[in-house]
């Protein structure tokens, strides 16, 4: 079933057209990569369907319902998370209160208690350090964190945005490693931005490149050569191939 | 065309002073009740450029800009009140200053050099802090000037009003010191320091980058527009003949900020507007105040709900159109060419 | 020594007024970014209801003949609820606004609210004599204080400890510590944002409605101008204190009340009536020292 269904999204800022009638699909217990160069529309395209954004035009509906124009708690509240670009841990709470943040709207106090005691066992650093300030972690840490904070409103769908932005590649690693186990323990439906398109290629799933506002290609990575994502990266998939870039 | 003209798009000073030239020959026609209303708004003009000067290129809130009014009103009462009336009244004044008595222009040019004296002390201090911080800071100036003012019974005959300041200031005398303030605004305004503090507003690290020190501009700003606001203080004086410290208070700051605002606080044209839009619509309120028949029935507002209305139309102004009226474009002097538009972004709109 | 205490008592019982504007002023703009130049006169409108509205001079008593609890319960009821009437008026659609542009329309609010005041009370201050027997000095070691001042330090400190508590472990508490420090983020992870400022307006009206009822058990009158001064010292705390620091507000206000007290008992008899302008003096002394107040928050820091 369409957990995500985005129509002809029309975003603006001032004079500048940020997403031009974009269109995106996403089935429940996908994996979908968003990747482009700077200032294509990625986190523009997160923040719309997470109700910080309004758009002037098109449609989101998640889950069956339309989220359109919705407050961000509500979209919350209807089982959408999104894990930010550059983190963004509340510095001056504890661990343990970030965690916390997100499970106010739960219903189900022993369902919340199981999942903290997960999201240690994925991340056993968030156990360890749980009174320490948030502001102390190092960045992968926090970006654990963040990812760990975002489970903890039991969403359907995961968001990340730039989940390696200025982490090493080791842990880059420990982090994507982690979130494969999410995804399949928890039955997610993930929705990562990579500006890194071979780490995209890595993770499989399905790959959306996105430039200018628009989609260019859309695919199954391991089946796109890199000359196709060369091409629509940079925006020459216009012109005629020339010699053989391979 | 890049004439001197265009360059320096004096058009708008041109337009802005023409059309206050219109309203006083106008107001010469009418009534005298006419005419003080006009002289009372060309000097809120006076007062709202100067606070414009300061607001409008740094983006920053000013509630203490009617100390300056003050100080340059007292500064005037100072200097060409009659010696023995000084004595009596205020016998603490200083020998050089009680025995001032000095033709009306030098006296407000000099209680204007006071206020922005003030200002370069003060400003000194205030700038340093950031945006909401100085706003708040600039309200403590107001109190200060307020108690000091109000306490000083020597030599500013403390909380009661001091009476008998020559009244040498009518129609014409206003309308000539609002053209100044406006040429002055606008110099400013295309000056690198004004430049300077807009780009400090808009970006402030990359202003820092390019060599810009926002301290500076900042300074700059409110020496010049206290400087501008004494102005009008000194005119104040001189038309009512009064000084009250008051009168330098809450009312009348937020009457002058109101006028900036509804006009947009971001261009000169915009604060010129303003006072000139508001000014006729407080007229219009106290008439209905004072009772206004229309046909058979007389229409009586209360005492007070003509600061109410005014109040009222200015949060639905910031709600709905926080730029104002002129939403940060200037009057420009129509060219047969296709206009350029002068294109000074609105900071209250962000 | 009994002097001293005598003047211990009087910066604490001063201290814990400003504190209390402070801390109101401070628990707004923590959530929203916002100077609330209405404050002051939210907590006059909330007091003006002791009386009933007549521009006569001696006013007869409404809401203040009612039985203690009551009147007290009432008063800060309405404290509370104007200023969520207005937030929900005005301060809610001005979520995405400059701080000057807020500022100005809290400064109208204001202004309204004063008016209006004038049109139904008269500026004329009016008496009103609530609790006669606070006045009643006490013995604490040989100073003589005022019942009334043991109260407001005593409500103060309960108070204070009382928020302290509510911030850092209740659910209500988290949400307005995240929504201070990323209010976007904690929308996000569904901490609902008309909750949360909804319960900060609520705090900081109740808090200048009780300010406003120690006021008047002092001084036995009401001005529809009572609010100014006090809350431009409440300001002033908040800034010195640093923006968006809780504890700042609280401290700058004690400070301020220290300095205050401290002046008046200094200060040669001629210079006594200029005591309000050397306070702030000091205060922009203090701030030529450290610009950003005592503690910096995040509030202020500029990220490039």
């Amino acid at each position: 079933m369409n957990l995500l269904e985005i129509h002809d999204l029309n975003v603006r800022y001032g004079g500048i057209t940020a997403l031009h009638k974009l269109s995106l699909t996403i089935k429940a217990g996908e994996t979908v990569m968003v990747t482009g160069p700077n200032g294509a529309g990625k986190s523009t395209l997160l923040k719309t369907i997470a109700g910080l954004v309004k758009p002037q035009h098109g449609s989101v509906v998640f889950d069956g319902q339309l989220i359109t124009g919705c407050a961000p708690e509500t979209i919350a509240a209807a089982g959408f998370s999104m894990v930010p670009e550059g983190r963004q841990v509340f510095n001056s709470l504890t661990v343990l209160e970030n965690l916390r943040v997100g499970t106010g709207m739960r219903r189900n106090k022993l369902a919340v208690a199981a999942d903290l005691d997960y999201v240690m066992d994925v991340f056993p650093v968030l156990g360890e350090r749980a009174l320490s300030q948030a502001g102390m972690l190092s960045g992968g840490q926090q970006q654990m964190l963040v990812i760990g904070r975002g489970l903890m409103t039991a969403p359907r769908l995961l968001v990340i945005d730039e989940p390696s932005l200025g982490l090493a590649p080791l842990v880059t690693d420990q982090v994507y490693e982690a979130l494969m186990r999410l995804r399949v323990e928890r039955d997610l439906t993930l929705l990562i931005v990579e500006q890194s398109a071979s780490r995209a290629v890595m993770t499989g799933g399905r790959m959306v490149m996105l430039r200018e506002g628009r989609i260019v290609l859309e695919g199954d990575p391991r089946e796109l050569t890199a000359h196709q994502m060369q091409q629509a990266y940079f925006g020459y998939e216009d012109e005629p191939a020339t010699e053989s870039t391979q | 065309m890049n004439t001197f003209f265009q360059r320096h798009r004096l058009g708008t000073p041109l337009v802005l002073g023409l059309a206050l030239l219109l309203i006083t020959i106008l107001s010469l026609t009418g009534s005298a009740g006419l005419q003080r209303t006009v002289t009372e708004m060309l000097i809120r003009m006076v007062m709202v450029v100067g606070l414009f000067i300061f607001v409008g290129h740094s983006g920053v809130m000013s509630f203490g800009h009617m100390a300056f009014v003050g100080i340059g009103a007292y500064g005037v009462a100072w200097t060409t009140m009659e010696p023995s009336m000084k004595l009596m009244m205020l016998p603490g004044l200083h020998k050089m200053l009680q025995q001032a008595d000095l033709p009306w222009v030098v006296a407000t040019v000099l209680g204007a050099l006071l206020a922005a004296f003030v200002a370069l002390l003060v400003g000194s201090v205030i700038m340093r802090l950031s945006g909401i911080a100085a706003s708040i800071a600039t309200f403590s100036l107001l109190a200060i000037f307020n108690v000091v003012y109000s306490n000083w019974d020597s030599v500013t005959g403390g909380a009661s009003s001091i009476v008998g300041i020559p009244t040498s200031v009518e129609s014409w005398q206003a309308l000539a010191f609002a053209v100044v303030a406006i040429v002055l605004a606008h110099l400013h305004s295309i000056s690198r320091y004004g430049l300077g503090l807009r780009s400090v507003r808009e970006e402030p690290v990359a202003a820092q980058s390019c060599g810009i020190n926002a301290w500076r501009q900042l300074l700059v700003a409110f020496v010049l527009s206290a400087f501008v606001c004494g102005l009008g203080g000194g005119l104040d004086a001189q038309f009512l003949g009064v000084v009250n410290p008051d009168a330098y208070y809450l009312s009348r700051t937020f009457t002058c900020l109101t006028m900036l605002v509804i006009g947009g606080s971001a261009s000169l044209s915009g604060a010129v507007t303003g006072v000139v839009v508001l000014s006729a619509l407080i007229e219009l309120l106290v008439r209905f105040e004072a009772g206004v028949s229309i046909g058979a029935i007389t229409i009586h507002l209360p005492t007070g709900s003509q600061e109410i209305v005014v109040g009222v139309v200015m949060v639905l102004m910031l709600i709905r159109r926080p730029a104002g009226l002129m939403r940060g474009r200037d009057w420009s002097w129509p060219t047969r060419s296709s206009p350029a538009k002068a294109n000074l972004k609105a900071p209250l709109s962000n | 020594m009994t002097a001293t205490l005598q003047y211990l008592f009087d910066a604490l019982s001063l201290g814990s007024l400003y504190a209390l504007g402070a801390l109101g002023i401070a628990l707004i703009f923590g959530v929203m970014r916002l100077v609330n130049f209405a404050h002051g006169d939210v907590m006059t409108f909330a007091i003006f209801i002791l009386i009933a509205p007549t521009t006569e001079a001696v006013a007869p008593l409404w809401v203040g003949a009612w039985s203690t609890p009551l009147l007290v319960l009432t008063v800060l009821v309405a404290g509370a609820a104007l200023s969520i009437v207005s937030e929900w008026l005005v301060f809610r659609h001005l979520r995405h606004a400059t701080p000057a542009t807020t500022m100005m329309a809290s400064f109208a609010l204001g202004f309204v609210l004063q008016n209006t005041l004038l049109v139904l009370h008269s500026s004329r201050p009016k008496a009103v004599n609530l609790w006669p027997t606070l006045s009643m000095p006490m013995n604490l070691w040989g100073a003589r204080v005022p019942g009334l001042q043991m109260l407001m330090i005593s409500i103060t400190m309960l108070l204070l400890i009382g928020l302290a508590w509510m911030l850092k472990r209740s659910r209500v508490g988290l949400e307005m510590r995240v929504a201070a420090e990323n209010f976007d983020m904690a929308r996000m992870l569904g901490v609902k944002a008309n909750r949360v400022i909804l319960v900060a307006f609520g705090l900081s009206g109740t808090l200048a409605a009780l300010i406003g009822l120690l006021m008047v058990s002092q001084t036995g009158l009401v001005d529809i101008r009572m609010g100014g001064p006090m809350m431009l010292v409440a300001f002033v705390a908040t800034v010195i204190g640093g923006l968006g620091s809780l504890g700042g507000a609280v401290l700058g206000g004690f400070l301020i009340g220290a300095v205050s007290t401290a002046l008046q008992a200094w200060l040669p008899l001629e210079a006594r009536a200029f005591r309000d302008a050397f306070v702030y003096l000091a205060v922009i002394f203090l701030l030529l020292w450290r610009p950003d107040g005592l503690f910096v928050t995040s509030a202020v820091r500029q990220r490039v």
